[in-house]
């Protein structure tokens, strides 16, 4: 049976409904050896801020249960280096590729918004606000729903491209926040971002990242996800990507039936760089097998 | 540890690693990175292997597994030694199951290259873990071996066995390479100041991916032509000039 896969987000079509979480999945080219790229329904790359940065010093990452964390501290190579070096090797993928952007300022996002409107090839921005604002003491943007829905707002002012908010899951209530940012006017949300967390070794008595927190990503979140996820769907009607602890189809199965319209994966991609195509697979058999001929038929479905 | 793996594996080259991950279950969670103690063909069938000490859950884990068990590997990755045609008589020196490397490089280019000599200064903790020995002086013109415990050899560190014979090596013939903890590469890297032969150094850090995208496994390398700063050692490494790594307490 032939299986519909292709869909629709904020004005984005995309051939399958998985994509690579930004910040797992570098500018794409370090998976090409791995993985045909033009697999994928959408590529976001790791995100990008105004100027490059260095990131955190080491320890970055720990292993947990179920789980990593990792404080890497938006390593990248900024914007301008990302259009002139990353950027026309990506041009020869068949998939879309999206830009992921975050900043210290709101200015700063709207900058880099901007910047990203002339750049062939790049379909989409995500919004990354799960990072600190030093203007405001470094509380987090996406934990505070007025600062939300400014930075929202900023980026869409300047933007000519679809603009798809990743919500942080730090905060008290998700909804709240999501609600503002669709307000604002953004075309998608993704979800959820890591959950902040911590480790520690017994025998020096120090954290064992550099950091002292970092993200908790992995299987170990994906209830967490899911939970996030039902409870946004339930409240905005703009469209949902599912992201966290997706190892397999039938994680990815699940964000959808829940109702997210597309998954991120993240993590899975470090375990195994060919991880998305065997998603894909596996997502399109589960679909044959139970007679469903387009992916519309199973989003959104859940019996409650 | 022998492992089966595909013949794209034959073109491993010593310094270069592979990420090993048990198949099933999330605890361990991340794959472990090793450095490639062997690489050889018989008959159709082609093996690495790797020398792996019980440390913590994932090493824990392998030592549970039996003959026939399937594991995920990805592999050969990062950048190997670098073998300058010049070089006529290079050392190894070796902490614990740092020697891995040093030994695939002595087995692949001891032959190769004629007339070259390779001697072999090699440290463990006490003269039960000297891993990989009996191979070492089938391979070395000459093995030396240090333990912290003084069971065997020389009682102290491998640095300071190596520092007694510096003199008997002139700057222009002798390639070091090196693999270890990161305080015995530390101490070496302050022994070659009065002596700045060439040395590579084989460095581990903790990975995720070990393909260049997590960003995890960095590094600081002093800032010279290839710009320095924070590096990754899966793609960058895990092989560097000792010379241009910034050690500090935290990979110290």
């Amino acid at each position: 049976m032939n299986v519909k896969m292709t869909v629709d987000i904020g004005g984005l079509t995309l051939k399958n409904p998985v994509m690579t979480a930004s910040g797992t999945f570098g500018y794409g080219e370090e998976y090409s050896d791995y993985l045909d790229l033009d697999r994928l329904g959408a590529i976001i790359v790791k995100g990008l801020s105004l100027k490059p940065r260095e990131g955190n010093l080491p320890p970055r990452i720990v292993e947990t249960a179920s789980g990593m964390l990792n404080a890497v501290g938006l390593q990248n190579v900024g914007v301008r280096a990302f259009i002139d070096d990353k950027l026309p090797w990506l041009r020869s993928v068949d998939s879309v590729v999206i830009a992921n952007i975050f900043g210290e300022t709101i200015e700063d996002y709207a900058n880099v918004a901007e910047i990203l409107n002339d750049a062939e090839g790049v379909a989409a921005v995500e919004v990354n606000i799960s990072c600190p604002n030093v203007k405001r003491g470094g509380i987090t943007f996406g934990s505070d729903p007025a600062v939300a829905e400014e930075v929202t707002r900023a980026v869409k002012s300047v933007s000519r491209l679809p603009v798809i908010v990743k919500l942080t899951p730090n905060v008290t209530d998700i909804t709240k926040i999501a609600r503002r940012v669709e307000a604002a006017g953004a075309d998608a949300l993704s979800l959820i971002n890591t959950i902040t967390g911590m480790s520690v070794d017994i025998e020096k008595r120090v954290p064992h990242l550099k950091n002292v927190t970092g993200g908790l990503s992995g299987p170990a979140i994906k209830p967490v996800a899911l939970r996030m996820v039902w409870e946004v769907v339930n409240t905005v009607s703009i469209p949902v990507i599912g992201v966290g602890g997706i190892m397999n189809a039938r994680d990815a199965l699940e964000f959808l039936i829940v109702g997210a319209k597309a998954v991120q994966v993240g993590t899975a991609n470090f375990l195994n760089p060919g991880v998305t195509a065997d998603i894909i697979d596996d997502m399109e058999r589960y679909l044959s097998e139970k007679g469903i001929d387009d992916i519309h038929d199973l989003i959104g479905t859940l019996k409650v | 540890m022998v492992l089966k793996v595909s013949a794209s594996f034959m073109a491993s080259l010593p310094g270069q690693f592979v990420m090993v991950r048990m198949r099933n279950g999330d605890d361990p969670f991340l794959s472990r990175p090793f450095s490639i103690y062997s690489a050889y063909s018989r008959g159709n069938d082609t093996y690495i292997e790797i020398l792996y000490k019980v440390v913590g859950k994932g090493t824990e884990a392998f030592s549970r597994l039996r003959e026939g068990d399937i594991l995920n590997i990805l592999g050969p990755l990062g950048r190997g030694f670098d073998i300058p045609s010049t070089c006529k008589k290079i050392a190894l020196i070796a902490g614990g199951v740092g020697i891995a490397p040093l030994s695939f490089l002595a087995e692949r280019y001891g032959e190769d290259i004629r007339g070259m000599e390779i001697l072999c200064y090699m440290g463990a903790g006490t003269s039960e873990s000297l891993a990989g020995l009996d191979r070492l002086e089938d391979l070395c013109s000459g093995v030396k071996i240090s333990t912290d415990d003084g069971s065997r050899g020389h009682h102290g560190p491998v640095t300071e066995l190596f520092k007694q014979d510096m003199d008997l090596y002139s700057d222009d013939d002798i390639q070091l390479y090196s693999c270890g903890p990161n305080p015995m590469l530390m101490s070496l890297q302050e022994l070659l100041k009065d002596r700045p032969f060439a040395c590579q150094v084989s460095l581990e850090e903790r990975m995720a991916c070990g393909i260049g995208a997590c960003l995890g496994c960095v590094v600081k390398i002093k800032s010279g032509e290839t710009g320095g700063g924070l590096v990754r050692v899966c793609k960058e490494g895990p092989v560097f000039d000792i010379y241009s790594v910034e050690f500090s307490e935290y990979n110290g």
